[in-house]
């Protein structure tokens, strides 16, 4: 299993100065409780595969442009029973952060080469490629850009023979909820997409529960 | 024991004797007397008590009344400071003490020798009214009253020491409300106060505590000192530095009531820094000022991020833990690090996994047992906020026995502050995501839970219900079965038209999260004859509030997204059958100023119409005749872009 890489305080963590000028995006199928299943592409050379994955919304903070929860990984080959992982997501709402990862190994090549493969993202890019989009105003996209790291396995060891070692670029449509993502972790394939729709769990038409921290 | 009976026994003899030298015309008899009742008291509860309870704090009250009569026609000077000497030492420390010198009519004699040409009598005059202003059984000065403020200023000014301390004394007991506060920012009073920063120590820590009260949320109190006493909060700032650690402490008060009051001041990081600096050195001492300090620390940082991260980056957490860690720590020493812990664990995730790191976890669950309830009300609340940690929250670390057992026997402690602040901690841990709600059940907590949800006292019933809320979300069919019937259908049906419009809310959000998850749940809505429905219907019909509507939207929305019975009991609330002229409460919604509310609504009518129920065409015909889709086409441009995405979506289905 690759080393994980060590978290550093975020270089991409905008300072406070410019804040409050931009409302966060809030978008009501991106909240807690929320569920999305759908596939991992992680196709190598030697053969295509894809792992069927559900992901849950545990937690969302706009303020601070937090959203966590997990992520379950279905059919994987070395595991007998469903894998989870807990993950920490960045929202790119240019105050908390921005297009820049600035850690987890990622230069900001890659970040671009990332960002690029989202068609909606396409716009911003001449501004991103300036200073990570830190002037853009994204409160009225209809996408949310985020970064989703994950933390640790829920369920199983650290021995289970997988890595959380990479991220995720994560591209939200706020309209239907499809979730469009790319892991990156240098010393995985590259370009491992991911790819969820928002679930309803049989109900013909959606749910929403919530919960508060006191 | 021998030698204390017979120093008792010597002690009764002898007293009756002193009451009655006490009331000697011998003057030298009666100074005697006073005399030896001062020292056997001084700084003596047990004998304060004694002397009390037979009748000596009257006979010197007595003796200070006739010297006083007796004043003009001979020397009484001496009689006069020892009796006000010996009433200001039963005041001092001891309330039993203040009541019996009130009692026995010595407070305006008291206050005469104020006026008296002899300074010593005035001094101990004025020694003795402050050991009572010290009380909160003193009499309330009243500073609106006519002349009254001449007076304080005429105490303010002395040149007497003590009778300046005894002004700042009364401002710092009697002034309570904003209109005491706005009388007293008279210039003359804010001059004279601002002049003694720079007095001898007494005046120093006197002047910076009855500024604190002046200023204590009044910005306009604030804003007067600032402006109109030249270097003021310069001059305040200076005595963060001074040599006296109680100096140093109230100054660092009066600072903090200042920016709290108005945070247009001491913004600067630099005195951000040195007051979370100078408050954790003052934590390190052994008495009074180690146990104020937390308490000036948390009023610092409660709620501003920034000087939460100041004070981790000061290392605080660990500096407390250190604490902590200390054998028998005094209860308000105790209670205070617990709640300068809370407040840095409550929005700063890099606290909470200090803290855990350091495994204070164990420390303070160990702290809810305590004797002390102030103790165990902080250590929930400190609970409450490190169980903000979702990463933590979802890895199950709360829902451990230990906890939840103690947790769960606070729910029935006799403190009612206790409780609400355990309630508080229970609300987040049973948010629990790895699927161990069930040992709040096993544990007894759910019958708490919804015996506090009938409590009379409203804050202890929105508290329970908000964790019941949580502990509902996300919770499995079993756990949403067992809620329920302990709960009741008609137990909740009343809670929903609780008379408090926040105790309505929290059961709505909780129906809300039974009614999600797996299908057969939105059964649950429409057992006993549908009552609950029916109460949820009632009050969006009279929503007092837009969070309540929010709730209650989101309850119908999830039952429109059932099957076509459920979907058609919705469109039943939504438009009864009766035509009673009322528009429906969606229209008002959709129409509201708050987006959520706005959102919720539109995705009731996207479920009810959603593509593939067969139902839907005609529910589009009844909505389009209750002029709910001419509504929907008035938003498509709304502000708000969440309401903007449904609209189209609800648009595109109708």
């Amino acid at each position: 299993m690759p080393v994980r890489v060590v978290e550093s305080s975020a270089p991409s963590q905008v300072s406070g100065a410019n804040s409050g000028e931009t409302l966060p995006q809030v978008c009501s199928l991106l909240s807690v409780g929320q569920a999305f299943s759908g596939t991992q592409n992680v196709s190598s050379l030697q053969k295509d595969e894809a792992w069927r994955v559900n992901v849950r919304i545990q937690g969302c903070d706009l303020e601070h442009g937090y959203l966590c929860g997990t992520m379950e990984a279905l059919n994987v080959p070395m595991a007998d029973t469903p894998v989870v992982t807990f993950w920490e997501g960045e929202i790119i709402d240019t105050k908390n952060y921005t297009f820049f990862t600035g850690k987890w190994e990622a230069t900001q090549e890659d970040d671009i080469r990332h960002w690029t493969k989202f068609p909606s993202f396409r716009p911003y890019l001449s501004r991103v490629e300036v200073d990570g989009g830190k002037s853009l105003d994204l409160s009225d996209s209809e996408h949310i850009y985020m970064r989703w790291k994950e933390q640790y396995f829920v369920n199983v060891g650290t021995d289970c023979g997988l890595t959380i070692a990479g991220f995720y670029y994560v591209c939200f449509s706020c309209s239907d909820g499809y979730i469009s993502g790319f892991y990156y972790d240098p010393n995985s394939s590259p370009f491992q997409k991911l790819e969820l729709k928002s679930t309803n769990e049989g109900r013909s038409g959606f749910s929403f529960s919530s919960y508060e921290l006191q | 024991m021998p030698t204390s009976a017979t120093a008792s026994s010597s002690y009764r003899r002898a007293t009756p004797d002193l009451l009655v030298r006490l009331g000697s015309t011998d003057t030298e008899v009666k100074l005697r007397a006073l005399r030896e009742v001062k020292n056997q008291i001084i700084g003596n509860r047990t004998k304060k008590l004694s002397f009390l309870k037979l009748g000596a704090v009257p006979a010197v009250a007595d003796a200070l009344a006739q010297a006083q009569a007796q004043a003009q026609a001979q020397d009484q000077a001496e009689l006069l400071v020892q009796s006000a000497a010996v009433l200001g030492s039963f005041a001092c420390g001891f309330d039993a003490g203040v009541r019996a010198v009130l009692d026995a009519g010595a407070f305006p004699n008291l206050i005469n020798l104020l006026s008296y040409p002899d300074e010593k009598v005035v001094d101990a005059g004025a020694r003795s009214l402050r050991m009572i202003y010290q009380s909160k059984l003193a009499p309330k000065y009243d500073f609106l009253k006519e002349k009254s403020l001449g007076f304080l200023l005429s105490l303010l000014n002395s040149k007497n020491e003590t009778v300046t301390g005894l002004g700042a004394s009364i401002i710092i007991h009697s002034c309570e409300t904003v209109a005491e506060q706005n009388a007293l920012c008279h210039p003359g009073v804010l001059k004279k106060l601002n002049s003694l920063l720079e007095g001898s120590s007494s005046q120093k820590d006197a002047s910076l505590e009855s500024l604190a009260t002046i200023i204590k949320n009044n910005p306009e109190a604030a804003s007067k000192f600032v402006s109109e006493c030249g270097r003021a909060l310069s001059s305040v700032i200076d005595l963060t530095k001074d040599r006296y650690p109680r100096t140093r402490l109230l100054a660092c008060i009066c600072l903090i009531v200042i920016r709290n009051t108005s945070p247009c001041y001491l913004q600067d990081i630099g005195i951000k820094t040195k007051l979370v600096h100078l408050l954790l050195e003052l934590l390190d001492d052994p008495g009074q000022l180690g146990e104020d300090s937390p308490f000036a620390l948390s009023s610092l940082i409660a709620q501003k991020e920034d000087l939460q991260r100041l004070a981790f980056e000061a290392n605080a957490i660990d500096k407390l833990y250190n604490h902590l860690q200390k054998d028998s720590l005094h209860p308000r020493r105790f209670q205070g690090i617990l709640l300068v812990l809370a407040d840095l664990c409550s929005k700063l995730e890099s606290c909470r996994s200090r803290f855990l790191s350091l495994e204070m976890l164990d420390l303070v669950t160990h702290a809810l047992t305590h004797d002390n309830a102030d103790v165990r009300a902080a250590a929930c609340i400190c609970l409450k906020s490190v169980s903000r940690s979702i990463k933590t929250l979802s890895a199950g670390r709360f829902m451990n026995e230990m906890i939840v057992t103690q947790l769960v026997q606070l729910l029935h402690d006799p403190s009612t502050s206790v409780q609400v602040a355990a309630l508080g901690a229970v609300s987040n841990i049973v948010v629990d995501f790895a699927t161990h709600k069930s040992l709040i059940v096993k544990c007894g907590g759910l019958k708490v839970l919804v015996q506090l949800s009938k409590s009379m006292d409203a804050t202890l019933r929105l508290n329970a219900l908000w964790a019941l809320k949580n502990l509902m979300f996300l919770a499995d069919n079993v756990c949403k079965e067992g809620i329920l019937l302990e709960l009741t259908i008609p137990l909740l049906s009343s809670l929903i038209c609780d008379p408090e419009p926040s105790v309505q809310e929290q059961a709505l959000a909780l129906v809300r999260n039974l009614v999600d998850g797996c299908i057969n749940s939105v059964e649950y809505v429409f057992a006993e004859d549908g009552i609950l429905l029916d109460a949820i219907g009632r009050q969006l019909r009279s929503a007092s509030k837009a969070e309540i509507g929010i709730q209650g939207m989101y309850v119908l929305g999830n039952i429109a997204s059932g099957n076509e019975f459920h979907k058609e009991a919705v469109m039943h609330q939504l438009l009864p059958q009766v035509n009673d002229g009322d528009r429906s409460f969606i229209l008002k919604f959709l129409q509201n100023n708050d987006s959520q509310l706005r959102t919720a609504a539109i995705w009731t009518i996207i479920n009810l119409t959603f593509p593939s129920s067969p139902g839907a065409s005609s529910r589009v015909v009844k909505l389009r005749n209750a002029d709910i889709v001419s509504q929907l086409k008035t938003m498509a441009k709304d502000p708000c872009v969440d309401v903007q995405l449904r609209v189209r979506t609800a648009l595109g289905q109708l």
